[in-house]
């Protein structure tokens, strides 16, 4: 006698859709249910029950994590301007390209990324270190996680956005002063005046004088910029945050330790 | 409420099946397993119910099955939530239609 197998796609979401690592009981009682006669439809119908009801309680178990990561995202064009004015202060980019071919690509990269890095570790400290004060448990471990793991998502995130959006992004970049890494990173070999540098002066008459003003090109404005290429920039700090503190989130936030095995 | 009194219920006999079945029967309607398993980790959470691993069996394709039990916490909080539901319903007023 053969036994009867469930819908192999059902099965196949069950394992890998439905979030957490302990489905196994579950897994085995739609089984059981299954070969004791309920139809296919009632099994698809319990699967996907499952993932929505496991997606959402993950979602509910992080919320916290992601209004931190969106709010701490809103600041990033925000930052950029500022380090982009920083590195017109210093004239950075004059200096690096001055350098000999590889070091002027590593240093702009490396730059680039320094810059990138800092503003995410800023918001993993943040958010970490009052949960760990309130726990009165402050352990290294979580955030060395938290923080050596933001590493490889900013660089797996920029470089898809460096390589992927390049050309749907760059005809936006010519006309707007853009602060986007993505942009940020292409301008630098292509028009280093992308990185729209404010001077005091500018500054100054952006605020007070009667000269045409470009409404986003202040750290202060760019915080409100909604612009699709300002979204495009706080993508990669969003998921990057969002990813970092996805695990150590449980630690502090869930308090619920699910069906131990 | 209702997932904690079919754990008692069922005794020793307590995971994700009977207890759905068990939910089915009296709600008369059908029950998502996933939804069960949920509500269970959120009073195993509170200590209100235990888990524990059985054997593994090839009708459930060699996956183990969860056994659930009543906590004492949770059995003091049954009967807490029946005292308090008994109290409610005493001082209800007469519900309208109830007498034809």
């Amino acid at each position: 006698m053969t036994e009867m197998k469930p819908p192999t796609i059902a099965t196949w979401m069950l394992v890998h859709l439905v979030p957490g690592p302990r489905n196994d009981a579950l897994a085995g009682d739609l089984l059981e249910e299954f070969r004791q006669g309920r139809g296919n439809g009632w099994y698809w119908r319990q699967v996907i029950a499952a993932i929505v009801i496991g997606v959402s309680r993950e979602l509910r178990n992080h919320s916290t994590v992601m209004l931190f990561a969106a709010g701490w995202a809103m600041l990033a064009p925000a930052w950029l301007l500022i380090v982009g004015n920083a590195e017109e202060h210093f004239n950075l980019s004059e200096r690096i390209w001055q350098m000999d071919w590889p070091w002027s690509t590593v240093c702009d990269i490396g730059l680039l990324l320094a810059a990138n890095v800092l503003f995410i570790w800023a918001g993993i400290f943040l958010y970490l270190i009052p949960h760990l004060l309130a726990a009165r448990n402050l352990r290294v471990r979580p955030l060395l996680k938290g923080i050596l793991a933001s590493l490889p998502v900013l660089i797996a995130i920029w470089a898809a956005l460096v390589v992927l959006p390049k050309i749907f992004l760059e005809s936006q970049v010519v006309d707007q002063h853009s602060v986007a890494p993505v942009s940020a990173f292409s301008s630098m070999h292509k028009a280093p005046i992308e990185i729209r540098q404010v001077s005091p002066q500018e500054q100054w008459d952006m605020r007070y004088g009667e000269k045409a003003i470009d409404p986003y090109n202040s750290p202060r404005s760019a915080l409100t910029d909604l612009r699709t290429v300002a979204i495009v920039v706080r993508l990669p700090f969003f998921l990057t945050i969002l990813c970092s503190l996805w695990g150590a989130a449980l630690r502090f936030g869930n308090r619920n330790p699910g069906i131990t095995a | 409420m209702m997932i904690l009194l079919a754990v008692i219920h069922l005794g020793e006999e307590a995971y994700g099946v009977p207890i759905s079945r068990e939910l089915e029967r009296h709600r008369g309607k059908d029950v998502s397993v996933g939804s069960v398993y949920a509500a269970l980790e959120r009073l195993e959470s509170k200590t209100l119910v235990a888990s524990s691993l059985g054997d593994p069996t090839p009708e459930r394709g060699g996956k183990a099955k969860r056994y659930f039990r009543i906590t004492k916490a949770g059995l003091r909080q049954v009967h807490e939530t029946r005292r308090v539901l008994s109290k409610l319903w005493q001082t209800l007023p007469e519900l309208k239609g109830e007498r034809t």
